[in-house]
């Protein structure tokens, strides 16, 4: 095949996929990046959940093609040879999006296995602190390969109460420390292993509460706590 | 001799198990805790007979073709054997029994229970029970005396009865074991074992030694120990002969003693120490069946072997022949229940092991083996068809004689026969699988699954463009398949009623039918098939093979001269292998034949033998992606056809090289030649892959089995000749008129002159001059050519002059249409990037630039062609010479077709990032680049040769402006040894700043861009004057009459000339012709300018060679002398 016919090809395809409002991921970078709106309508240094989810999509897994095609130069990089029947890696959002197309077999990352997510949550249970995960992407990655491939893993039911248990206790783990942080009147506090999902679940609303309290604890004049409670 | 322990395998699930064997010895028959009874035919035996039970087993004994069976429901229960049919209870307990044994007759059993009681039963009537009370806690095993007086009991209460069977007695009683409150916390399940035979001694294990009681006496006579038991024994049984004892370990440890002598024999570990929990010595031959609580089955062999004289031995056998020959006929007879493969190699061993005692004791003679050999052979088959009549009389074994294996082999030393191969579809697992791949190759997958519920074939293919996944249902039980591109072939074995058949689906065709079956003739049975483009082939056991077309004519039929081992096919081409004879000492003895079955029929292969590692099988045979012949073989070496030398077999990859583990494997599903892939499944601990879960495919490299690749010379030698031998299928397939890739062939004839060109700056370097002209042999015209260069240029003028003669020698070879030259030399210069003639202008080009300006500038230099061929019109008719500015002005001819090519190679995609930064780093890789494209044309390149070696005459005719050195340079090039690697994208004017510096990049395409010497300056101004005082100069001429006058100058002037060669020259030169550039030639620059990014895009897409190669290259190629 022409390999930019091929690279042509596949291209046309990620935009008929936007183009028929499914959500292409193809060109969901360029969604994501406009959506993040002007500055300062959030608070500095926060993210949405779907923007680490993107982040997480330029993760690799590898694949099983069931086409062939060139080489493909793409702004990240370039991927593939695609040889069918021989495995490659490529970042997730190209995963999806063959696996949705029906052009590949998708191959789970090594630790999406039963018996690693066992091992690993029972260490999270067991430990006070958090545990490293295997992957920076866990649950980002567990949603979107669980959601779109669930066919290609084995046991995917139980991985996924695995990874939501894990995420569960590192959630609460979470919550405790913030708790203890709060009541401590700690001014500075080191979480290590905490994944970009897990910090930005907490981390808006705990920056945003402990502003209101330390307002509070100032004795703000009452024209401006007023105005916070407009918030 | 050793005995030979062959690896456990899996017999039930883990827990306790127990073994024995049926009276005549042919089958295993084994019970585990998952309730079944498995009946082995032996320990290759993957589909064993299983007949279940109860929910757990605990025991099974068998006599007579009864089985007896202890199970969790508490009773002891006869099945028929081998049916398995249930034949009744014969006692029930409170609790499940731990052991049952037969008496030596078979007619009773007794068992003992868990609830503390033994009871024998007689095994036709149940109802004749006695039962033996005494034992405080469970009963642990018993054991029947040989003559039916006395039994013995072992027990958790940590003692061991004997009783008398009639009155039901107890005779006697010792204090032996530990106590304890159950068997699962026994330490040893104490299985005892009474002498066959006289049934003179009672062996008990008790810890770590085996007690042997005396009859009648009961007083302890002896005790049997070995240093290697460090853990408790399990189990003690004796031989049928009663001369020998083997007891098992909880440790995993299995001791034989020869009980005359007290001596121990053999000592054995398991091999992953798990406790034995089951023995039984065949009844005849030297083997120990075991069994540990994880439930696997081992074999010992050859134990026992007599190692000593005996003449007790002989004397028996004199006495038994009948038992002898029966035994041997019996074995002959079961023959077919025994796998060709494993029996004839346990009598291979059994016959080595024999010559090793005869060369370990060549004085001593072996009365015994001499005795009974002597008789063997002196015996007349009458008599032994005769004994063999004696057959059924199975009771005549109770006292067979132990080491019979030995003796009964008729006297034979020489090389043992190998069992043949059976025949396989390469790619498939074996055949009695339940899930099994039929197929794996490089179009897609066949499974079979063959359960229950379904018998069916799935059938995926990789690229789903080719057609759909489809699902069959198998009822013919086809266990042959193979896939191509336009059909799906299928067969099946003959059964009773249905012939073998042929079944093709080919789902290409045009029509609606795309269906047909092919019934082969009665009693011929297909064993192989293969695919190829528009024809189908089977190897029937006939010794035929049969072609189809795809759509189902029959079409040739011819014999082969064996049985077929496997088919491949591919193209036109048909790979048939079969066995040539016999194989001796485990070897194979294959032969192949290759054949064409296009237009023009023909046999490349005439059944030549096939190379394979010794002792070992073929497992793969194939075609790669590209058509070459291929086959693996047990060992996992992977060899490739070289059609390159006489079509010889090539080893191109050791797979066992990269398996972890010893019993690891690959298992092959393709072979790409390009990109050179060995695709395979590695199979952890075992040879093939199961269906679930899905293995994935892993990407071997190859590697030719050169020698010293880790020296660098080797490294290179063995890529070269890769190379060499993963293009040839290049030639092969455009001799057959296939279309082939221009651009692959290229790559791979740049990437073989590229090593050649490494491996000649590395012979040059070891000063090793008579091997750089036989690798410059190897190289192509132009490669010589750059060597000549290389070789003048590190001043190894004598390897230059034999260089040169023989491209000279070489040219005169090809020279074939010199007249031509100048078309030629446009036509070449269409493929060339413009690099390698830029070279031909080394004098009228500009010094000092890097690899990435010289691409940015070559537009300037064509826009200066533009100006000189106005200029010097003439210079068009003048002949190219290496001087001559005329050689520019050609080029105008060059840059479109140049441009044409780079863009139709390059891709437009805007994101395409430059395929390597690193290329612009390594300048020899430039070089070499053009060089090759230069290797396309010929004959002109022959007069250049000459050209380029005129310098090296010249030279010592050359003043000397500033330095010997720099006379060098302004010839050959200058020389900075680290040039190459400093390159970095410099704007223009930095690196003209830095021009005194003299940054070379490469020797070729920077040879014009060298800094130029005072000389070539002034040569500049004057040349018009020279060529105007004499017309009629050629450039050579014209330069040495340059020359001459410039010698004339004072030496003021000289050094002005050198001041400004060393100064302003780059400014001077590349800006006044800038500036010189009329308005109306910028735009023709512009247009240069982007077809010169076109081709950096180009450049840049060259394959990185590895740099540090690459720099050690240059290094040492730019190092002065």
């Amino acid at each position: 095949m022409d390999p930019a016919a091929g690279s042509g090809t596949l291209w046309a395809g990620l935009r008929r996929r936007s183009a028929n409002g499914e959500g292409g991921r193809g060109t969901r970078r360029v969604r994501v990046r406009c959506r993040r709106g002007p500055p300062g309508c959030r608070a500095p240094g926060t993210m949405e959940p779907a923007e680490a989810e993107f982040l997480a999509e330029k993760e690799l897994v590898t694949i099983v093609p069931n086409f062939s095609l060139d080489r493909i130069h793409l702004i990240g990089g370039d991927l593939g040879p695609f040889n069918p029947g021989l495995p490659v890696e490529v970042p997730v959002w190209l995963a999806i999006n063959l696996k949705q197309r029906q052009k590949c077999r998708l191959i789970p990352p090594e630790w999406m296995d039963v018996e690693k997510l066992e091992e690993i949550r029972d260490q999270e249970r067991k430990e006070d602190t958090f545990t490293p995960m295997p992957s920076p992407y866990y649950m980002e990655l567990t949603k979107l390969l669980l959601n779109y491939a669930s066919d290609n893993i084995p046991k995917a039911d139980e991985i996924r109460t695995l990874v939501k248990d894990t995420w569960d206790t590192r959630i609460a783990k979470l919550r405790l420390s913030a708790d203890s942080f709060v009541k401590q009147q700690e001014a500075h506090a080191k979480l290590d292993n905490l994944t970009l999902m897990e910090i930005n679940t907490i981390g808006t609303f705990l920056t945003q509460a402990l502003d209101h309290m330390y307002k509070l604890r100032t004795n703000l004049q009452p024209g401006e706590s007023a105005q916070s409670q407009d918030f | 001799m050793p005995p030979a322990a062959r690896p456990m395998r899996y017999g039930h699930t883990e827990g306790h198990t127990e073994v024995c064997f049926d009276d005549s010895g042919s089958c295993i028959v084994t019970c585990g805790s998952d309730g079944d009874v498995r009946i082995w035919e032996n320990l290759d035996d993957d589909d064993p007979k299983s007949i279940n039970v109860g929910e757990k087993a605990y025991s099974c004994a068998l006599k007579n073709g009864r089985l007896i069976t202890a199970v969790s429901n508490n009773t002891v229960q006869i099945h028929t054997f081998p049916e398995g049919a249930p034949d009744g209870i014969l006692t029930r307990f409170t609790t499940n029994a731990n052991h049952v044994v037969f008496n030596s007759d078979g007619t009773k059993i007794a068992a003992g229970s868990s609830d503390f009681m033994v009871k024998v039963v007689e095994v036709t009537d149940s109802s004749k029970q006695k039962t033996f009370r005494g034992h405080d806690a469970p009963v642990l095993s018993l054991t029947f005396d040989p003559k039916d007086v006395f039994l013995a009991s072992a027990s958790c209460d940590g003692s061991v009865r004997v009783w008398k069977i009639a009155d039901q007695t107890c005779v006697t009683s010792w204090l032996l074991l530990q106590k304890c409150n159950d068997v699962i916390n026994a330490k040893s399940i104490c299985r005892l074992g009474w002498q066959p035979g006289s049934g003179k001694l009672l062996a008990v294990p008790v810890d770590k030694v085996i007690k042997l009681y005396r009859r009648e006496t009961w007083d302890n006579q002896f005790d049997l120990s070995d240093t290697s038991i460090t853990q408790p024994l399990n189990v003690v049984v004796w031989s049928p002969c009663g001369r020998y004892l083997a007891a098992g370990s909880v440790d995993g440890s299995i001791v034989v003693w020869k009980v005359e002598t007290q001596e121990c024999i053999e000592r054995m570990k398991h091999e992953k120490k798990y406790t034995i929990c089951g023995l039984a010595w065949h009844p005849k031959y030297g083997q120990i069946a075991y069994t540990d609580t994880e439930g696997n089955l081992g074999l010992l062999e050859n134990i026992g072997d007599g190692k000593k004289p005996d003449d007790k031995v002989a004397s028996a056998v004199t006495k038994g022949y009948d038992d002898l020959f029966d035994g041997e006929d019996d074995d002959y007879l079961n023959g077919d229940m025994i796998e060709p493969q494993s029996s004839p190699k346990a009598v291979a061993n059994e016959e080595d092991g024999g010559d090793d005692d005869d060369d370990l004791m060549p004085t001593s003679v072996h009365p015994r083996q001499t005795v009974i050999d002597d008789d063997d052979n002196s015996l007349d088959i009458g008599l032994i068809k005769a004994n063999s009549t004696v057959l059924d009389k199975e009771d005549d074994y109770d006292d067979p004689v132990l080491p019979a294996s030995s003796t009964q082999q008729p006297l034979y030393d020489g090389p043992m026969p190998t069992p043949k191969q059976k025949p396989f579809q390469s790619g498939s697992t074996p055949v009695h699988l339940m899930h099994r791949f039929m197929l794996w190759n490089s179009v897609g997958i066949v499974r079979c699954y063959n359960d229950e519920q379904d018998n069916a074939i799935d059938i995926e293919f990789h690229d789903t463009s080719i057609h759909h996944a489809t699902h069959l249902p198998n009822s013919l039980s086809h266990t042959m398949a193979d896939l191509s591109t336009e059909a799906i072939l299928l067969a099946c074995e003959s059964t009773e009623e249905l012939a073998s058949k042929l079944h093709c689906i080919h789902f290409s065709s045009w029509d609606a039918n795309k269906e047909w079956t092919v019934d082969m003739p009665e009693d011929e049975d297909i064993e192989a098939i293969c695919l190829g483009q528009g024809w189908a082939a089977c190897a029937t056991s006939a010794l035929l093979v049969r072609v189809f077309t795809v759509g189902g004519v029959q079409k040739e039929i011819f014999s082969i001269p064996g049985p077929v081992v496997s088919m491949a096919g591919h193209g036109d081409q048909l790979m048939i292998i079969y066995h040539r004879g016999t194989g001796f000492d485990g070897d194979q003895c294959l032969g192949v034949q290759l054949l064409e079955l296009g237009k023009k029929k023909k046999q490349v292969l005439h059944g030549d033998p096939l190379s394979l590692t010794k002792k070992s099988y073929l497992t793969w045979v194939g075609f790669s992606a590209e058509g070459t012949p291929c086959y693996v073989d047990s060992e996992g070496i992977v060899r490739m056809l070289n059609r390159g030398l006489g079509n010889t077999w090539i080893p191109v990859c050791n797979m066992r090289e990269h398996c972890k583990g010893k019993s690891d494997h690959y298992w092959v599903v393709g072979i790409h030649e390009n990109p050179q892939q060995l695709r395979c499944i590695p199979c952890k601990g075992a040879r093939f892959p199961p269906t679930l879960p899905r293995p994935a495919v892993a990407i071997l490299s190859f590697k030719l089995p050169y020698c010293q690749v880790m020296t660098e010379k080797g490294q290179m030698e063995e890529q070269y000749w890769r190379s060499v031998v993963f293009h040839s299928h290049v030639d092969y397939l455009s001799r057959n008129g296939y279309e082939i890739n221009e651009n692959a062939k290229n790559q791979s004839a740049k990437e073989q002159q590229e090593l050649l060109m490494k491996l000649f700056a590395l012979s040059c370097k070891l000063e090793r001059e008579f091997r750089c002209v036989e690798i410059a042999d190897l190289m192509t015209q132009n490669v010589v050519n750059l060597a000549i260069k290389y070789a003048s240029r590190s001043r190894r003028l004598n390897l230059a002059q034999r260089l040169s003669e023989m491209a000279v020698e070489k040219a005169s070879e090809l020279a074939t249409a010199q007249e031509e030259e100048e078309e030629e030399e446009e036509d070449f210069r269409n493929h060339l990037n413009a690099g390698y003639s830029n070279s031909a202008t080394e004098w009228s080009r500009l010094p000092v630039r890097n690899i990435q300006q010289d691409q940015e500038m070559e537009d300037a230099e064509e826009a200066d062609a533009y100006e000189e061929a106005e200029e010097t019109p003439e210079a068009h008719k003048q002949r190219p010479s290496l001087f001559s500015r005329g050689v520019v002005s050609r080029e105008v001819t060059a840059p479109k077709p140049a441009v044409i090519a780079s863009s139709s190679q390059g891709r437009v995609n805007p994101f395409k990032v430059s395929s390597n930064k690193k290329d612009q780093v390594v300048s020899s890789a430039n070089v070499l680049d053009s060089m090759s494209k230069n290797a396309k044309k010929t004959p002109s390149s022959s007069s250049r040769v000459v050209n380029n070696q005129k310098p090296s005459v010249i030279k010592p005719l050359i003043p000397k402006p500033k330095s010997k050195q720099a006379s060098a340079a302004s010839f050959f090039q200058v020389r900075t040894p680290n040039s190459s690697e400093k390159i970095v994208e410099e704007k223009e004017e930095k690196v003209e700043n830095e021009s005194p510096v003299v940054k070379v990049a490469a020797q070729e395409n920077t040879e014009n861009k060298r800094p130029r010497t005072g000389f070539q300056l002034w040569l500049e101004e004057n040349r018009a004057n020279i060529l105007t005082d004499n017309p009629d100069l050629n450039e050579t001429e014209v330069i040495k009459e340059g020359m001459s006058q410039f010698r004339m100058l004072s030496s003021e002037e000289r050094m002005v000339w050198t001041e400004k060669a060393k100064g302003g020259t780059v400014n001077d030169s590349t800006e006044a012709k800038k500036r010189k550039r009329p308005a109306a030639g910028e735009d023709e620059g512009k247009k240069n300018q982007e077809e010169k990014s076109e081709d950096l895009n180009l450049s840049k897409k060259i394959k990185p060679l590895d740099q540090s190669t690459n720099v050690r290259l240059s290094a040492f190629a730019f190092k002065q002398s």
